[in-house]
């Protein structure tokens, strides 16, 4: 149990899970995010076609794995904040990645005991561009050039440790990032579906979907 | 502490061992019935097999002519049920050819059956078993066993999943019980009287379509067999599929 | 005080030591579905209440509403379906004069999964939530430790599975109402025979977009009880009376009161 894999035996009995692949890359422009699309109770798919990727401000989203009712409601509470803090904020700013990153580390590690979610927190804001912050189940912090998480990252810590370059093309991380996930859902069972992503850059918020048959394996 | 499953948080640690034993038993629902009458038995049954919510079969057999004209049932855990009544089928075929093809009453096909639970006294036949035919003197008789071999013989017994169901409904409408001589005032019981074929028949489809109103592992049909000095033969008729 | 009460918490406990076990509530193993149309939305619910293997109701509404235009499905325990329900529903309404509006179908559901994720599991309760409101046609559902999922059809309860492989295979985008209709009462029928845990009859509530919510009780009733072949009645006497006392309740007086001047003239 290394704290980025999720212990399944935490979740109550008959609770739904996201045994996930998720990732968030920064790539020259911005930061990409991705997921698989699968969501469990035991072995029962619930949903296959589930949104991972949650918008948190404009261009600010995260990525969520772990207990589909701990990280919803999570993500619902960083939101409400970020709606609050940015009405006090002057007209023309907007809240930054790290604001956002730092308030789900806040909330994850003081419900600690109570939570299974693991984050990324990925966004691009104009004063540093594009930004990826893991937060694992205990609640700490990592500023990262890109995150890979959930029981399917497992499988492509090696790939994406070979294969990731700073300050890709668009196109280019796109494809790393289709490609890493394809791999993570093929060899994990507690991912699958489609490939979703989302590009954030400062053009505002592009979402890509690729379905199974689009995906090489 | 010893603990079984490595976690940095106090509430993911097991103390005690996280068992993950073979269950060798399962519960395969169904229910029985068998009813003694003044020159015949009937034993029946639902023909719906369960295993939690879902039906593994909406057809399968349970209950048999074991040969001698003895029909014979074990309900409850199905694999249990048909390894006891192989076994006793295997006994009978031996016992014919070490004896001359004697015909096994139905008394000593009891007391016969009686051994095999109790040979599995610890690790026990899952089943509540019954078994119907004609006594010696061609009366109808059923008798009916625990799932460790007591036994007795009865008039009417309802055995597995509606059992609890059927029969106070069958001690009522079979035994009379609780029914009294109109004008007595609770003195005289209502007589007792052996039913004709066609009442028990009524009897056992109105108990097993009542039952499938309220049991849900109780549905999909109703196999009945009869046993007469002319032989054993059974009928079918379907009960609700929901 | 507001929430549930945790009093007899300790008590239970010791009682459950001493080998009596909780209560069994009653369970709608159930089959409920939600599917959209191309104006609109419906849900359906099988009628069969269980309580361990006996069925307790054989014909329950399992469909609730929240607002006019905004149902629920409920599968899980049936006491916390039928409150969770309740509350939410009144809150809506609070809400909706409060903000003079219509209701909406992700404000119920915000409520809910609020509520539920509260309680931790604790409540039994699983929904699909739909309906119309200004915004258009919602299809949703809630889960017992409040997450929630969106989607154009849905399935939950323990006929979830028999019921999503009829959607699975019978969904195509932009169906009729009646299209619709025949979807959501086949996947209901699928976990009418093939699960033990629902049964008996299929509710339907078609939500259509600028219409009244429709509910369909008894929308099919594939499962009628069939005639008895005997008469159960017994002979008058056929119960022993043991002892009886008769009690008067009521005392009755009657007293005829005349009016006219010779009986009123009582001051002279």
């Amino acid at each position: 149990m290394n704290g980025i894999s999720v212990d399944i035996n935490h979740l109550k009995k008959g609770e739904v899970s996201m045994g996930t692949s998720i990732m968030a890359v920064t790539f020259k422009d911005g930061v990409i995010l991705g997921a698989d699309s699968r969501t469990t109770t035991g072995s029962y798919i619930a949903n296959r076609v589930t949104d991972k990727l949650t918008q948190i401000h404009d261009t600010i989203y995260c990525c969520r794995s772990g207990s589909a009712a701990d990280t919803q409601a999570v993500a619902d509470m960083v939101k409400y904040y970020m709606q609050m803090y940015a009405s006090q904020l002057p007209i023309d700013e907007k809240p930054t990645t790290s604001v956002v990153a730092n308030i789900f580390q806040e909330v994850c590690y003081n419900n600690k005991d109570n939570l299974t979610a693991g984050i990324i927190c990925a966004g691009y804001d104009d004063k540093v561009g594009g930004s990826v912050y893991s937060i694992p189940i205990g609640g700490s912090i990592h500023k990262q050039d890109y995150a890979i998480a959930g029981s399917g990252s497992g499988f492509i810590y090696g790939w994406c440790n070979e294969n990731y370059k700073p300050n890709m093309e668009k196109d280019e991380c796109v494809q790393f990032i289709k490609t890493a996930l394809s791999e993570a859902m093929k060899w994990d069972g507690s991912s699958g579906g489609v490939v979703r992503m989302v590009i954030l850059d400062k053009n505002g918020v592009e979402r890509l979907i690729y379905y199974p048959h689009e995906i090489k394996v | 502490m010893n603990s079984t499953v490595a976690s940095e948080y106090s509430s993911e640690i097991h103390t005690t061992p996280i068992e993950h034993r073979f269950n060798p038993y399962s519960d395969n629902g169904g229910t029985v019935l068998g009813i003694a009458g003044k020159d015949f038995a009937v034993l029946a049954g639902d023909t719906r097999q369960v295993e939690g919510y879902s039906i593994n079969s909406r057809y399968e057999q349970k209950i048999f002519n074991v040969g001698d004209d003895i029909v014979m049932t074990a309900n409850g855990f199905a694999a249990d049920g048909s390894a006891l009544i192989d076994r006793f089928r295997n006994q009978l075929k031996w016992y014919k050819f070490d004896h001359n093809n004697k015909k096994l009453s139905v008394a000593s096909s009891a007391r016969y059956i009686r051994h095999l639970l109790y040979s599995k006294r610890f690790f026990p036949y899952y089943v509540s078993t019954l078994i119907a035919g004609l006594d010696d003197e061609g009366k109808g008789c059923v008798y009916s066993f625990d799932p460790v071999g007591s036994y007795e013989r009865e008039q009417c017994r309802a055995g597995g999943a509606a059992a609890s169901l059927i029969m106070p409904f069958l001690d009522n409408q079979v035994n009379f019980k609780n029914q009294y001589q109109p004008g007595s005032d609770g003195t005289e019981k209502k007589p007792l009287r052996y039913l004709e074929l066609d009442e028990v028949l009524e009897l056992v489809k109105d108990a097993f379509s009542s039952a499938t109103e309220r049991h849900i592992q109780v549905g999909d049909g109703l196999e009945i067999f009869i046993v007469t000095k002319e032989g054993v033969r059974t009928e079918y008729y379907p009960l609700k599929r929901d | 005080m507001a929430g549930l009460s945790f009093d007899n918490f300790q008590r239970n406990k010791f009682l459950v030591s001493k080998g009596f076990g909780q209560p069994m509530a009653t369970s709608t193993g159930t089959t409920i579905v939600g599917c959209k149309f191309n104006g609109g939305v419906i849900i359906a619910a099988d009628t069969r209440a269980t309580a361990g293997s006996i069925v307790a109701d054989k014909n329950c509404e399992k469909l609730h509403r929240l607002s006019p235009k905004i149902w629920c499905a409920g599968a899980g325990t049936a006491a916390d379906t039928e409150m969770v329900t309740q509350l939410i529903a009144s809150n809506l309404e609070l809400h909706s004069l409060s903000q003079r509006r219509q209701p909406r179908v992700i404000t119920a559901l915000t409520l809910l999964k609020q509520h539920l994720f509260k309680y931790q599991g604790h409540l039994g309760a699983y929904l699909i939530v739909a309906g119309n409101d200004p915004t258009g046609a919602h299809l949703m559902s809630v889960q017992a430790h409040g997450s929630t999922d969106i989607g154009e059809y849905q399935s939950l309860g323990s006929g979830s599975l028999a019921a999503m492989a009829v959607l699975e295979t019978g969904w195509k985008p932009n169906m009729t109402k009646e299209e619709a209709m025949k979807l959501c009462a086949d996947a209901i029928e699928s976990g009418i025979w093939n699960d033990l845990g629902s049964g008996s009859n299929v509710d339907l509530c078609v939500m259509e977009v600028g219409k009244d919510a429709e509910l369909h009780r008894n929308y099919l009733t594939p499962n009628v009880r069939s005639e008895k072949l005997k008469s159960y009645k017994f002979d008058r006497g056929t119960t022993a009376v043991l002892r009886s006392s008769i009690h008067d309740v009521l005392d009755v007086e009657e007293t005829v009161i005349t009016f006219g001047n010779d009986a009123m003239e009582v001051d002279a």
